[in-house]
């Protein structure tokens, strides 16, 4: 029975990421390419947040800090000193990665809602701290005319379309680790923590070592996608910062389905098309966005993806067993 | 199962249903302008859909068509999101064939937007926002900075009431680029015209407790109070100096305020405070008919930002016509040092060197209540100053097209 559970789970999320890889080769053909690139990196953000909300059960208000701050990293590394993709993406991801184990060896140590606050605030100091340095963030104009970088040697990236690969092949990457941490033993001890951490401390696991790990390595995710971010856009400002930053990468999450990996992949494309039509076609995205929000939460309560998931679960668990029931 | 299908049923309804929305451009072949600026959020008022009423008055004041070619109106909300602003600025350049962008407030949404009118060699004109760093540093070729910056600000409310007594400044500044940039501008009027900045504090934005810096700034007797910073910290700056009864000992100075700020708290929290406008709807015959005519179509009176646009429109579709294409390296070309007057600009040009809008600026004090005498009449105009002696002299000028 659980050999077959597994058998179909593996099915399903074959299934589902052949889905988001379709989407992500379909996207810049049917959308306009710089909001198929924002979707993309989103996609990557949420991902990298669902490991930690939907795998490890810690709901941080502040990932804009590592989104951000990544981005700001990326953008001033370009701006002034003009280095290359890799180098400036990998400083990035490595800032996001140290920013998330400083914050992460306080704010792990409380649970729930503390957890939440803590992180948030951090997020917000960083936030004031780029107001503050005006000077090298350019305080609330943010971070402006950053040039594309070169890829590699005499490549610029100013093609839109190459540019829109690339944050895809990342994004690929990144959730392919996503995934393959979640799958791994490690990932069944976050999920063990997430269902009950004191059986799990029990059972002899550092349950706060896991958790830091998986808040570094969600820091780290979220890292790259900022980076990409500031390549794509030219700019970054405190925006990228703000806690709304935050509260729309738990939206997409919650959109698509937390705990599913594949669910956040969905969400994201879904907050921000309707976002950006909505731009356009009335005056009050935030009430439309908000309409469907509570919508979800209240009669889609796994999300669009989590809902799928668990109808196809349910349904293969009642051919086998009602028979013999 | 059910609920799964109607759930990503749902998704792919609501998804392609508005991807689908907007209708391509016909085969006619129009010359189309956009609206990007806020109009769910802080700045809605203050531009937002007023501001897209305006443009469309523009265009029909225009005939609706220019080169023989019809005008189509497009508008987005950029819900002071600059990444949202940039996206859609380039979507509208490329994807919906957009010739011209106006107005985008919020410094940070209109550097953004900006760097994306340079990027794509299409045209933008700002009006409602305000940061020097369009004119300056961040300057292009295609971006037009049209109506006032935070330089004229503090140019001509700063060196006014200095001139007239008002010789020591206490300043309250919001701390970020803008309140800086405001304070830098002010501090160099201000000792211009022979006056001195005696204390200043920075404080962190946003804010709504001024209490302690009011006590401070009674303690230390200013002439003048300055206010540099803008919006919500403006108002709630504002109310503390009223309960304070500040305002019957000292002037007040405001960087920033438009008459949307001061219908929304009245105008008795205002009274006797000094601003800087680019233009005002009482302001003369031409002023007063537009903007009964405004009023008549949208039920609303409107901000000078409003007409800012109106022109900003007008001026544009004229260098067009001038131009007999809208080519966006022809356009710029016409609009070049161009010379003109309209209800808005007065003895206006555009600089050659920095594309702004050099015309006569308004310096003003607002009236309280009793001497309010229809709706929105609440400025007294005390000085009209020519646009060579508000805004930055050209040997100041750094930006490099």
């Amino acid at each position: 029975m659980i050999a077959r559970a597994a058998a179909l789970d593996r099915r399903i999320a074959l299934a589902l990421a052949l889905g988001a890889l379709a989407l992500g080769l379909l996207l810049p053909h049917v959308l306009y390419v710089g909001l198929a690139t924002d979707i993309v990196i989103w996609a990557l953000f949420a991902a990298a947040f669902d490991l930690l909300l939907g795998y490890t059960g810690l709901l941080s208000f502040g990932h804009a800090m590592f989104f951000g701050g990544a981005s700001y990293v990326a953008g001033l590394l370009i701006l002034r000193a003009h280095w290359s993709f890799f180098p400036a993406v990998a400083a990035a991801v490595l800032a996001a990665t140290a920013i998330a184990a400083l914050v992460g060896a306080i704010a792990i140590r409380r649970q729930g809602i503390y957890f939440a606050m803590i992180t948030l605030a951090f997020g917000q100091m960083l936030y004031f701290l780029a107001n503050q340095f005006g000077d090298w963030t350019g305080g609330q104009d943010g971070l402006q005319n950053v040039q594309r970088p070169t890829l590699i040697a005499g490549i610029r990236l100013d093609n839109d379309t190459l540019l829109y690969y690339i944050a895809l092949a990342a994004a690929v990457l990144g959730v392919a680790s996503v995934l393959r941490v979640v799958n791994s033993p490690f990932g069944r001890v976050l999920s063990a923590i997430r269902e009950n951490e004191p059986r799990a401390t029990s059972l002899g696991y550092r349950t706060s070592a896991y958790k830091l790990v998986a808040f570094v390595l969600s820091g780290a995710l979220a890292g790259l996608a900022g980076a990409l971010f500031v390549i794509a856009h030219r700019f970054t400002s405190l925006d990228t910062l703000d806690w709304h930053t935050s509260g729309e990468v738990v939206i997409m999450t919650v959109l698509g389905g937390i705990g599913t990996v594949f669910g956040p992949l969905f969400g994201a494309p879904f907050y921000l098309i309707i976002n950006d039509r909505l731009s356009t076609l009335t005056t009050s995205p935030g009430l439309v966005l908000g309409i469907i929000f509570i919508i979800v939460v209240s009669v889609f309560r796994r999300g669009m993806i989590g809902e799928l998931v668990y109808a196809l679960r349910r349904r293969r668990h009642v051919e086998h067993v009602a028979p013999g029931a | 199962m059910k609920r799964a299908v109607v759930a990503i049923g749902a998704f792919v309804l609501c998804t392609s249903m508005t991807a689908a929305m907007p209708a391509p451009a016909g085969a006619e072949n129009p010359v189309i302008i956009a609206v990007v600026n806020d109009q769910s959020k802080v700045y809605a008022d203050l531009s937002g859909q007023g501001t897209v009423a305006a443009v469309h008055m523009a265009v029909e004041d225009y005939g609706g068509a220019v080169l023989g070619r019809s005008i189509k109106v497009l508008s987005v909300d950029h819900q002071n999101d600059p990444a949202l602003g940039a996206n859609k600025a380039h979507e509208l350049y490329e994807q919906d064939h957009v010739d011209a962008i106006f107005d985008v407030p919020t410094s940070s949404v209109a550097l953004a937007v900006a760097g994306v009118a340079g990027a794509d060699h299409k045209i933008l004109f700002v009006t409602t926002g305000g940061t020097d760093a369009l004119n300056m540093g961040q300057c292009n070729k295609y971006t037009f900075h049209y109506g006032y910056d935070t330089y004229a600000l503090a140019q001509n409310t700063g060196k006014l009431i200095t001139e007239q007594g008002g010789k020591r400044w206490y300043m309250i500044t919001a701390n970020y680029a803008f309140g800086q940039s405001m304070l830098a501008n002010f501090s160099n009027a201000v000792k211009s015209a022979g006056g001195e900045v005696i204390h200043n504090d920075m404080v962190p934005f946003p804010n709504t407790d001024f209490s302690s810096y009011l006590i401070n700034a009674q303690a230390m007797n200013p002439q003048v109070i300055g206010l540099m910073n803008a919006g919500d910290d403006t108002v709630n700056a504002m109310k503390q100096i009223n309960e304070f009864g500040i305002k019957k000992r000292m002037e007040v100075g405001i960087g920033l305020l438009f008459e949307s700020d001061i219908a929304a708290l009245g105008p008795d929290y205002w009274s006797g405070s000094t601003i800087t406008v680019g233009s005002y709807w009482n302001l003369d015959d031409k002023t007063r008919a537009w903007a009964a005519r405004y009023k008549k179509r949208t039920g609303k009176m409107p901000t000078w930002v409003m007409m800012g646009n109106y022109s900003a429109v007008t001026q544009y579709l004229d260098a067009v016509a001038r131009a007999k294409t809208d080519d966006a390296d022809a356009v710029v070309k016409q609009l070049e040092g161009y010379k003109f007057e309209d209800v808005f600009a007065r003895h206006a040009y555009i600089r050659a060197q920095d594309h702004l809008l050099i015309h006569d600026m308004y310096v003003a004090k607002i009236k309280p209540a009793s001497q309010v005498k229809e709706p929105y009449d609440f400025l007294q105009i005390v000085k009209t100053v020519p646009g060579e002696d508000s805004y930055r002299p050209l040997s100041a000028v750094t930006c490099h097209l």
